[in-house]
């Protein structure tokens, strides 16, 4: 170990004899010499951030800015015009509320189908490995081939379940043409893909749980149901708040089962925020207000996620 | 020789190898519509490829709006493709923002030999004209009308095309029944407006810059169609979605008697189902006999980086004897006056009945667009119509209310 402290700190992170002198002859404070070689060290990660999100993040501020179309043609300075249309639009909130209808509802049901598929498949239950692989599977599909065996399967004069109901006497159903029926439609197919994932992160938390807790909870005198209660839920805190954070996030971003299976129909039904982000800048090309949309998003889910930490955010020690 | 050295020869040899075709290789590049990939142009792009050595053609086939998706982040990025196609209106819009490359230059040197404008229907250079500047070219001029199983409306005691709304009303409430179905409608918006058009409607006036479709006579077209569909039951509600398949599968599937639809499902019904006994219609007929025209052209984006190239690419896209493959092929409509005139696309009768439909068929949008804001519009219109179609609003109530909307939109800045 080095007589000096920081040229201990220098050479324990591999920094060569060149820094070395560099440090010794202009004699840096230690605080200094600490600071730089942090930022040395850390300047990849830095470059890469600054490059890959600071970056378009500022970019895409800037440009809602203005109204047109900055980036590619005309434009002109128009403040926070773009924000102010934004949040008087009623279509807007009709999307954010839709959105946040199928966000929550995605991350609800999967947390409860997931939960409850992983304590069914953490049993000495036969064929389980091949059980959970099938259901993991659509978690690993391309949203585009899901649409396309939903829509094969929904469609109501060719569809397999209008075939289905129909061969039992059953009324057929518009399940993608009512507006009633298509967002709860749209939620069901994103679980059935999604909740795989659940399953997955959940049986992983499930089996780091050590047995003793059961044991004791068993001679304590804990049925099942107050073993769950008292023992796994608690123990599942920290994966359940993995898992609403990152489902929620994702699916309000999610434009691929509006975009692909409903188009945000009927009558805009499932016109999910991101879908109508895109067509204001793909289809509208009006970027500027696009992109307003788009920082207001980031700020919802900057906003939900916080109050998520809040809510669930519990240390869990064992 | 020690491994070492061989690995540095075996590297040396390749990186070589591979520098050296880079740099002899110019790619243009094309973005073409993936439905209309037809054999008749991949010929055309091999023949280009063989009298231009050293060129290669990128040929990237999209749908409509991933195609549209991926072109505008290429124009934001300064790198877009060298020739593109596109659906309509596009030409325009972009060319407004001085995306596009004036074709001016081009027309004069090579306008006279291929025939451009003179060969060309008058509105399929207009569409593609700002400011007395060309912006594109039309390569397929279309329309949409009425197509119907010959068989089905037979069974139904028909041994003619209906020609009226009252007559196509009364057909398909005949044919309807046993799991078939009279009318199968297209979700897409562009198939609406044979009903708006053939009662007279038109969307824009652009001397008072509003739009036109509150007037009793759009209430009353939509409401024809809805009535059709939920009191009558006697077409099918169309699929929401962006897939505008679903008529044609319903009608090749012999479960439709009549559909709205184009020369660009010839292929797929004829393909689809060689037996089913089909023809082309001429438009209804209510206050007028109209129908709606679609089309492609094609546009030279202004940074690209192989203009030269492109422009001789797209001269022979849009040659008469390319058009006349092509029409062959996939039974496609064409811009050219000497395409209408030629001796086999008379001769073909479905060909013949769609290119009968081209003189009354109305470019909707055409001034619509020119205001830049024809996507927010189209957009509001494709909801309040769903609201009419899959919930049941009253068209009266519905159409006054996008109306309001939209010319709001048109008054704002």
């Amino acid at each position: 170990m080095a007589a000096d402290g920081s040229m201990g700190a220098a050479a324990s992170t591999g920094i060569g004899s060149g820094a070395r002198s560099f440090f010794r002859t202009r004699r840096l404070s230690r605080r200094v010499q600490q600071t730089l070689i942090a930022y040395s060290l850390l300047s990849p990660a830095i470059i890469y951030f600054t490059v890959y999100f600071f970056y378009p993040i500022g970019l895409e501020f800037w440009a809602s800015l203005f109204s047109g179309q900055p980036l590619i043609g005309e434009s002109r300075f128009a403040g926070f015009d773009n924000y102010v249309t934004a949040l008087q639009d009623a279509r807007v909130r009709q999307s954010v509320f839709a959105t946040l209808t199928y966000a929550i509802g995605v991350t609800a049901a999967s947390i409860a189908i997931g939960l409850g598929l992983a304590l069914l498949l953490n049993q000495r239950l036969p064929g389980r490995t091949a059980i959970r692989a099938v259901i993991f599977f659509p978690y690993i599909i391309s949203f585009v081939i899901v649409a396309l065996i939903w829509q094969a399967i929904l469609d109501p004069y060719t569809g397999i379940l209008n075939g289905v109901l129909a061969n039992f006497g059953m009324p057929t159903q518009n399940w993608l043409n009512d507006s009633s029926a298509a967002l709860p439609v749209i939620i069901a197919i994103t679980v059935w893909k999604d909740v795989g994932y659940a399953m997955l992160i959940y049986l992983a938390a499930l089996q780091s749980i050590p047995s003793d807790f059961y044991e004791a909870a068993a001679i304590d005198g804990a049925g099942p149901a107050q073993q769950f209660r008292y023992v796994t839920w608690p123990l599942l805190t920290p994966t359940t708040l993995f898992i609403a954070v990152v489902s929620m996030i994702g699916q309000l971003q999610e434009i691929a089962p509006a975009y692909l299976i409903t188009n945000g129909g009927p009558a805009d039904a499932t016109r999910l925020f991101s879908l109508h982000v895109f067509e204001a800048a793909f289809f509208e090309l009006n970027i500027g207000y696009a992109s307003a949309l788009s920082f207001l998003m980031f700020l919802l889910i900057l906003g939900i996620t916080f109050v998520q930490f809040r809510l669930l955010n519990r240390d869990v020690s064992y | 020789m020690s491994w070492w050295r061989r690995a540095k020869l075996f590297i040396g040899t390749g990186l070589g190898a591979l520098l050296s075709t880079g740099a002899g290789a110019e790619t243009l590049t094309l973005y073409w519509n993936a439905g209309h990939a037809y054999q008749a142009y991949a010929e055309v792009i091999e023949r280009f490829e063989a009298d231009h050595p050293g060129w290669e053609v990128r040929w990237e086939r999209f749908q409509w709006p991933d195609m549209r998706t991926k072109l505008i982040a290429d124009l934001a990025a300064k790198n877009p493709p060298d020739l593109v196609a596109e659906p309509g209106g596009w030409v325009q819009e972009f060319g407004q923002q001085g995306l596009l490359l004036p074709l001016n230059d081009f027309v004069a040197k090579d306008g006279e030999a291929m025939g451009f404008p003179e060969d060309w229907q008058v509105r399929a250079v207009e569409r593609n004209m700002l400011d007395d500047q060309y912006f594109g070219v039309q390569i397929h001029l279309t329309c949409g009308t009425l197509v119907y199983n010959v068989d089905m409306l037979k069974e139904a005691g028909f041994d003619a095309p209906p020609a009226t709304w009252e007559e196509f009303r009364e057909v398909a409430i005949a044919t309807t029944g046993g799991g078939r179905f009279g009318f199968a409608p297209n979700p897409s918006i562009g198939y609406y407006w044979s009903w708006f058009l053939q009662n007279g409607v038109t969307y824009y006036d652009p001397e008072t810059n509003t739009v036109n479709l509150d007037s009793p006579e759009a209430i009353e077209a939509i409401q024809f169609l809805a009535d059709l569909i939920q009191k009558d039951k006697a077409a099918t509600t169309p699929v929401a979605g962006s897939d505008y398949e679903g008529p044609q599968k319903l009608f090749t599937a012999n479960r439709a008697a009549m559909i709205i639809t184009g020369p660009w499902d010839v292929k797929p019904i004829r393909t689809g189902n060689p037996d089913l006994n089909w023809a082309v219609a001429p438009s209804l007929n209510h206050k007028e006999q109209a129908t709606f025209a679609g089309g492609v052209s094609l546009m030279i984006p202004r940074d690209a980086e192989h203009p030269d190239q492109a422009w001789e690419l797209l001269k022979r896209l849009v040659a008469l004897e390319t058009e006349i493959a092509v029409t062959k092929e996939a039974g496609m409509t064409m811009p050219r006056k000497s395409w209408v005139e030629n001796a086999e696309v008379q001769a073909d009768p479905v060909i013949g009945s769609f290119g009968k439909c081209l003189p009354y068929a109305h470019d909707v949008a055409a001034e619509l667009r020119l205001t830049g804001k024809h996507a927010r519009i189209d957009k509001l219109l494709r909801s309040v119509i769903e609201e009419i179609i899959y919930n049941q609003v009253p068209a009266a109530e519905a159409m006054p209310r996008f109306a309001k909307e939209a010319n709001a939109i048109l008054a704002s800045n």
